[in-house]
């Protein structure tokens, strides 16, 4: 008698743990008709690197955007 | 006593005549009516300063009371700036002088200037498209005053040094006309 009890015990346990093992996934398996939209990826922000008209960061301490060269003003900062 | 009173006598002496003699020296460094020489702005005082050259001055050009100054840009003479001021009767003269200064300039753009009185900048090129030219104009009194920037035809002069340059010589005019 004991050793049927016991056998049932462990039969429901595992029974139940079956049982519980499909509900819980049941939601997952079931046919999702929900549409999902993927954002579409953020444009590609344009690095700008700023250099000279030489393709370098600037002679004389002129900075990016000016360029050194003989003009009007004699040797100086000019703009590109 | 006497000779302390003989030594103040003589210092005050000396002293009149050191100032007299300053006085009496700056009178005489002041322009001269009819000197012109001295009217023209150089450019180099607005660039490296030894960007220009300039040429022996043209004193009354075309028979006119006034000056033509001649100054070449050193890398290869691709940039010229010529000042031209005329001393004329009157206010009126000086205005009517000015007045058609720039009519050889194409594709003209004209703008007024703040320099002098009535100031005007024309930029453009030149009739045949191979140059930039741009031409200040202004009077101060009865001198008319012109200066011609001729340059490549892709690198017309920057607007504020026409207007640094034309302020200075307007300065230089005026410091002129009260000496």
């Amino acid at each position: 008698m004991r050793r049927f009890a016991t056998a049932l015990a462990v039969a429901a346990l595992m029974t139940g743990s079956v049982v519980t093992a499909q509900s819980a996934t049941a939601a997952q398996t079931a046919h999702d008709t929900t549409v999902y939209t993927v954002p579409a990826p953020a444009p590609a922000q344009q690095k700008v690197q700023a250099l000279d008209c030489h393709g370098t960061t600037g002679a004389m301490g002129c900075g990016p955007g000016w360029f050194w060269r003989d003009g009007w003003r004699g040797w100086a900062c000019y703009p590109c | 006593m006497l000779t302390s009173a003989r030594i103040v006598k003589t210092a005050c002496a000396f002293a009149i005549v050191a100032v007299a003699a300053t006085i009496g020296g700056f009178g005489s460094a002041a322009a001269q009516p009819g000197d012109y020489s001295t009217l023209p702005v150089d450019p180099n005082l607005i660039t490296d300063s030894l960007a220009y050259t300039a040429a022996p001055l043209d004193i009354n050009p075309g028979g006119q009371p006034g000056v033509t100054a001649e100054y070449t840009h050193r890398e290869g003479g691709t940039r010229e700036i010529t000042t031209t001021i005329l001393i004329l009767a009157d206010a009126e003269a000086a205005t009517a002088s000015v007045a058609g200064a720039a009519a050889e300039v194409a594709n003209a753009q004209t703008q007024p200037a703040a320099v002098g009185i009535g100031g005007t900048m024309v930029s453009g090129t030149s009739p045949d498209g191979t140059q930039s030219v741009t031409v200040l104009t202004f009077t101060q009194g009865n001198a008319a005053t012109t200066i011609e920037f001729d340059g490549p035809p892709n690198d017309p002069v920057p607007a504020d040094m026409v207007i640094e340059l034309g302020q200075k010589q307007d300065t230089a005019i005026k410091d002129w006309q009260q000496a």
